[in-house]
Parts: structure tokens; sequence; C-alpha cells
């Protein structure tokens, strides 16, 4: 081994240090994993702009910095943090906190935290199959990172046949004043057979702070599961975010996503769907607006494995000011998997010419019993319709936020849960009305 | 109320008005007809404002202050309504909410108070019933996959929501077949009073047998050729428009 100090080095003399105190660290596959990630991370390093899934997005800032692994899980003062709703598991930089969390005490269903969960030996034997399973340290340096080092999170194991009318809310907010920290928040999901839930991870941050969210979500679909899985991106404005979620799908089962991302430096957001049943299927929605210098890039991934599965997806990306957006969506159509339909739109509007979006929807089909399309637009703000709304007495501004809005407005109101969509609406307004601010 | 002296408009360093004269009284109705081409569209859209054009004129003035230098919003609020040709389609907007962005815009610069969702609702119904436009059409996205007849009464609504001083109707009644076509033309006549003006722009005679024009113009070659009264519309069916073409040069 060299003994450079590599930025990947001081991570791994972090783990040397912490690893006792990690959850899980009483289980020797818990240990193991740990370590293969950390392993992983070290051998990966950080990825370069060399890498074809990292070519539009430089890490190099969040290289440069050491983040320390977050300790202060007291709740500084979050003033926009208003959740009310239930249940939820509140998160302060990755550790659980009881006191803002509310749970419902329901017997047949177990809403844990990952710590809770592996200490409960059952439980814990569960957790092994899935922990990890569906994530490849080997290929992905920050789900490696996360792996090694994740802290807490939500394990949710929705019994079979098991309804869950109430929306989960998983809350994770980003807290300090202190040097640059980072939060490693690891969530599970398994989803029993013909079950139903709705999740929202919402991640927030609330001053001008540096800090890393290295987030990693496993979801299990059990055969003809249902689930509705929101993540909402609203970290700090200095702040970094990467998150990997990985979905596998039994047959018959339906996974509809919705990601959105308002804030945050650098944010990039991993969604794989593995379509691993037959009759399995899968939405995939997101909207991302950026502004300033900042940048969101989006990968995706669909891998058709089985036959009869279906896919659709849209991504729309509003962007302003010097920011850059990036789509990266993959459809992969495997030989086994006759009679897919698959379908991916990747639609952007850019409100300033030096905002960049780069998008690449790529298609491969190792199969000719397929319905497949997929297509990019990039527009600007329409002139003519700009005109028309004006010439009915509606300002310049407000014809261009009217317009942004309905732009928007396919994913915004594909969204059933009116506690996501209306902040939504209101977020969007804001954030519309300070690009108009700064231009 | 609308005062026009030597109109030109150009676009792309193309002139398409050269030299429009043109005045219009509240209660008239004004018919300004012509072949494809004549700047008949161009016309419309510089009363209301677009941009894309270079307008010159000695006067253009509405109620006796100019607007050349007004903005199209401005000339709405103030009372300029543009029945648009092809009206924009805007998905994800839905038609109450723009209907009522707009109205609340104009009510604002009267001095009006701003209408909540529910009255809005009600005053917007009954205007649309009258114009064959259901709960859903109101609901759709602006103009969205409506057909052309949907859209022309679409259009027609707006107007009378607006309640414009200066209706401009542009070639409202294309591409309408007659059960629209009578729809758009009593939603017109509706809009008739001593405080209005409306000029309605058409290629064709036949929107004018249900809107009676109290004046005829004819725009060839950027230019108003001849105006008449009603009959002038008969006579345009009857013999074209090439026994005028030779006018526009002179």
């Amino acid at each position: 081994m060299s003994t450079v100090l590599t930025e990947q080095n001081v991570y791994a003399a972090q783990f040397a240090s912490r690893r006792e105190r990690l959850p899980g660290n009483h289980l020797a596959w818990v240990e193991r994993l740990r370590q293969k990630a950390m392993d992983d991370f070290v051998a990966l390093g950080f990825p370069t702009t060399k890498l074809e899934n990292w070519k539009y997005t430089n890490v190099a800032p969040i290289r440069r910095i050491t983040f320390e692994p977050a300790a202060d899980r007291r709740l500084v003062s979050i003033p926009e943090f208003a959740c009310h709703e239930r249940p939820r598991l509140v998160f302060v930089n990755g550790w659980f906190v009881p006191a803002l969390s509310s749970l419902d005490a329901r017997s047949d269903f177990p809403l844990l935290t990952m710590r809770e969960a592996l200490r409960d030996p059952e439980r814990a034997c569960v957790i092994e199959k899935h922990l990890g399973r569906y994530t490849n340290t080997s290929d992905h340096a920050f789900a490696a990172w996360n792996t090694a080092f994740f802290s807490d999170g939500a394990y949710i194991e929705v019994p079979r046949g098991f309804i869950c009318d109430e929306p989960i809310q998983l809350v994770f907010i980003a807290a300090g004043n202190s040097e640059p920290w980072a939060c490693y928040p690891r969530n599970l999901i398994v989803a029993g057979e013909g079950s139903e839930l709705t999740i929202v991870e919402s991640f927030i941050g609330s001053n001008e702070a540096v800090y890393l969210t290295n987030t990693v979500t496993e979801i299990a679909a059990g055969p003809g599961a249902v689930i509705d899985y929101y993540k909402i991106e609203r970290e700090s404005s200095q702040s970094f975010h990467v998150g990997v979620t990985n979905a596998r799908l039994d047959h018959d089962a339906s996974l509809t996503s919705h990601s959105i991302s308002f804030r945050g430096s650098l944010v990039r957001n991993d969604l794989n769907v593995s379509l691993d049943g037959e009759g399995s299927r899968c939405t995939l929605n997101g909207l991302f607006v950026v502004d300033g210098r900042r940048l969101v890039d989006n990968h995706t991934r669909i891998d058709h494995l089985r036959s009869h599965a279906s896919s659709r997806e849209l991504y729309k990306g509003v962007l302003a000011g010097n920011a850059e957006g990036v789509f990266n969506g993959a459809i992969v159509v495997h030989q086994n998997a006759q009679k897919t339909d698959a379908v991916q739109h990747s639609k952007n509007l850019l409100l300033s010419r030096e905002a960049q979006i780069n998008t690449k929807p790529q298609l491969e089909i190792r199969n000719n019993d397929v319905r497949c399309f997929h297509g990019a637009t990039i527009g600007q703000i329409d002139a003519d319709a700009v005109f028309y709304l004006k010439s009915r007495g509606i300002a310049e501004d407000e014809a261009k936020r009217i317009l942004v809005r309905g732009f928007a407005g396919e994913i915004i109101d594909a969204i059933r849960l009116s506690t996501v969509r209306d902040p939504l609406e209101r977020q969007l307004e804001v954030w519309f009305q300070d690009v108009l601010e700064a231009s | 109320m609308l005062r026009i002296r030597n109109l030109s408009a150009s676009v792309d360093g193309k002139p398409i008005l050269r030299g429009l004269d043109l005045e219009v009284h509240a209660g008239e109705v004004h018919a300004i007809m012509g072949p494809n081409g004549s700047g008949k569209s161009t016309f419309a859209q510089v009363l209301a404002g677009r941009d894309i054009y270079r307008v010159v004129a000695d006067e253009l003035s509405f109620e006796g202050k100019g607007l050349l230098q007004i903005a199209p919003e401005i000339r709405a609020r103030e009372g300029i309504f543009l029945a648009f040709q092809y009206p924009v389609e805007i998905p994800g907007v839905s038609n109450l909410y723009f209907l009522r962005a707009a109205v609340n815009a104009v009510r604002a610069h009267r001095g009006l108070p701003e209408l909540d969702a529910v009255d809005f609702l009600s005053s917007a119904r009954e205007q649309a019933r009258s114009l064959g436009i259901d709960d859903v059409m109101l609901k759709r996205s602006l103009n969205e996959g409506f057909s052309g007849g949907e859209k022309k009464r679409n259009e027609i609504l707006q107007m009378k929501l607006l309640e414009p001083r200066l209706a401009i109707l542009d070639e409202s009644d294309s591409g309408l077949d007659i059960d629209a076509l009578r729809i758009v033309a009593d939603g017109i006549n509706a809009m008739r009073s001593p405080e209005r003006a409306i000029i309605v722009v058409t290629h064709y005679q036949r929107l004018l047998n249900y809107v009676v024009p109290d004046y005829v113009h004819v725009l060839v070659g950027g230019r108003i050729v001849r105006s008449g009264g009603k009959d002038l519309a008969a006579e345009l069916e009857e013999k074209g428009y090439g026994w005028l073409e030779g006018q526009a040069i002179a």
C-alpha cells in the first residue's frame, strides 16, 4: 500500500477510528460489508470526469474538502422545518432524533431505525438478506463510502398484504455551524407481497453551512407490491448532495418515483430500477430547478430483465443563471425481456443563455420484441406564448412565471400527495422570484 | 377612440404595412378585409403591441394616448383586446387559471378588487355556457388539444370576460362550421355597445353576414385601398380582390 495521503485515505483513517461505534458493529456480516465497501472506496477513489458516468459532473469541490463525520445530533434551529405529518422519522445529520419523530404504534407495522433494527436478531436476519444487495460498491465510490460509514436511517418492512395508507415521512435535516461535515443516511425498504406504501424522503438544510449528504436507499418490492417513492431535495445552498436509490421489483410490482431537486451547490441523484419480475412496472418522474452556479445531475438506469415489464420516465429541468444540469437515463432491455414497453423523455427549459443542460437518453436493446421510445428536448420560453399572455394584461414576469409553472406542471400535477405538491408549488414560485431578482 | 395616420410596419427589414390610415370611434364596427398576405394579421398584432415588428407612424393613438411606447400588457389593461387567429397552446396552465390571472390583471389596473377563485368561477361559467364551453374545457390546459372551433370560442370567452373598449378579432371565423360560426358571431354581437369599438379582420364576407359592420376597409399591399359601407363586403365577395389589387401600387 502506498502511504501517500490521498483524499480517500483520509476517510479510511476516519473509518478505522469510528467503525466500533457504527450501527451493527456487533454483527460480523455488517462489519464485513462495511470493510469491503471501505476497501472499494479506497480502490476507486473519487470519480473523475474521465468516467462516462461522471463526465459532466466534476466532484473536485467535494474531494477538496475534508468532511468530518457528523457527530452533532442536536437540533440547533430549523425554522424551515415544519413537518407535522406522521408517521415520521426525523434524522439530524444522519442520526435519529426521537423528540422530532412521531411513530404510530402499530403492532403489525414495524417502522424502525436501521440502528434499532440491527439490534433485533430476527430483523437483522431479514436485513442481511437485503442490505447492500441492490447496491454495487465496487463501481460507485459514493455508494461504497456510504456503505462503509452509514450512521442510521429508516428500516421499513411492510408485511405481506399490508396496505399502509399514511405516507411515511423520512426527514433528513442537516444542521450545524462547525467545520464541513458529512451525513450518511441509509434506508432500507422491504415491501412484502401485495403490500402498498408511500415513502417521502426529504432532505433539508437551512443555513449556508458546507456539508455533504451521502445517502443510499434500497427498495425491495415483493410480488405485486405497490410503492410510491418521493425524494425531495432542499439542501442548503452551499451543500453537496450525492444520493443513490436502488430498487428491485419482483413480478407485478410497481414503483412510482418522484425526484425533486431544489437546492444544493452540487447535487447528484442516481436512481436504478431493476424490473426483475414479469409484469413489473415503474414510473420515474423528475423535476430539477437550478440557478446560480449550481449543478444538478440526474442519472437513472432501468434494467428490463423480465418479460412484459413496462417503464415510463419523464425528467424535466428548469435552468437559470449559470446553472448546469445533467440528465443521463439508460434503459437496458435484456435478452429475456420480451414485450418490454419503455418510454423515456427528458425535457428541459433554459431561462438564460448561460445555463446549460447535458441530456443523454440511452437505449440499449438486446431483444427485438419490444416497444421503446425515448427523446430529449431543450427549449427556451416561447416568445409567442409570452406575447399571448401579455396581450391579456398579464405582466411579463408573471407571464414567464406562469409558463415555468406550466412546464413543471406535468411533474407537479402528477404528485398525488397534496402535502408534497402544495409546498412544492410554493417553493417553485419562491425560486422563480429569486431567479427574476437575480437577473 | 383609435386614430391611425401613416402607419408602417416591417419585420426583418421587409415592409408589410405601408402608410395605413384609419379612424375608429366608440360604438362602431369596422371590418378589415383583404387577400392573403395583405398585412391584415400584422395590423391586428401591431395594435396589440407585438414587438417583432418595427413600427413607425405619424399617429397611433388610443383614446388620445400614443400607443407606440406602450407595452402589450398595458394596452390590454387599458382596454385593447386581440382575439388571435392562432391562439397559443400552453400546456400545464389551466384555462381557468389563465382566465382569472388575466381578468385580475385588468381589474387591478382599473382599481377593482381581485376576484377569488369561487367568484370568478361562477362568472366564467356563465359566460362560458353561452359559448358552449363546458367545465371540462375550462379546466383543461389552455388551448392544448383544443379543436380550431374550441380555440376560437375560447378567444371570444376571454373577450367577454375582459370587457375591452376596443376588440380586434383576427380571422375569428376561419375554420368554423356553421354552428360554431353562429356562436362566435352571437358572442361578438353581444359585445356591441355605444362605448365599445370592434374591428373584425377577415378574409371572407361570411362572418359579416352575422356581424354586420358599419364600415368595410380593403387592405391590399399594406394599405387601405378602399373604404365603404357594408355593401362593399358583398361586392368583394362577388368580384374577389383582383380588381382592387392594381390600386395598391398607386
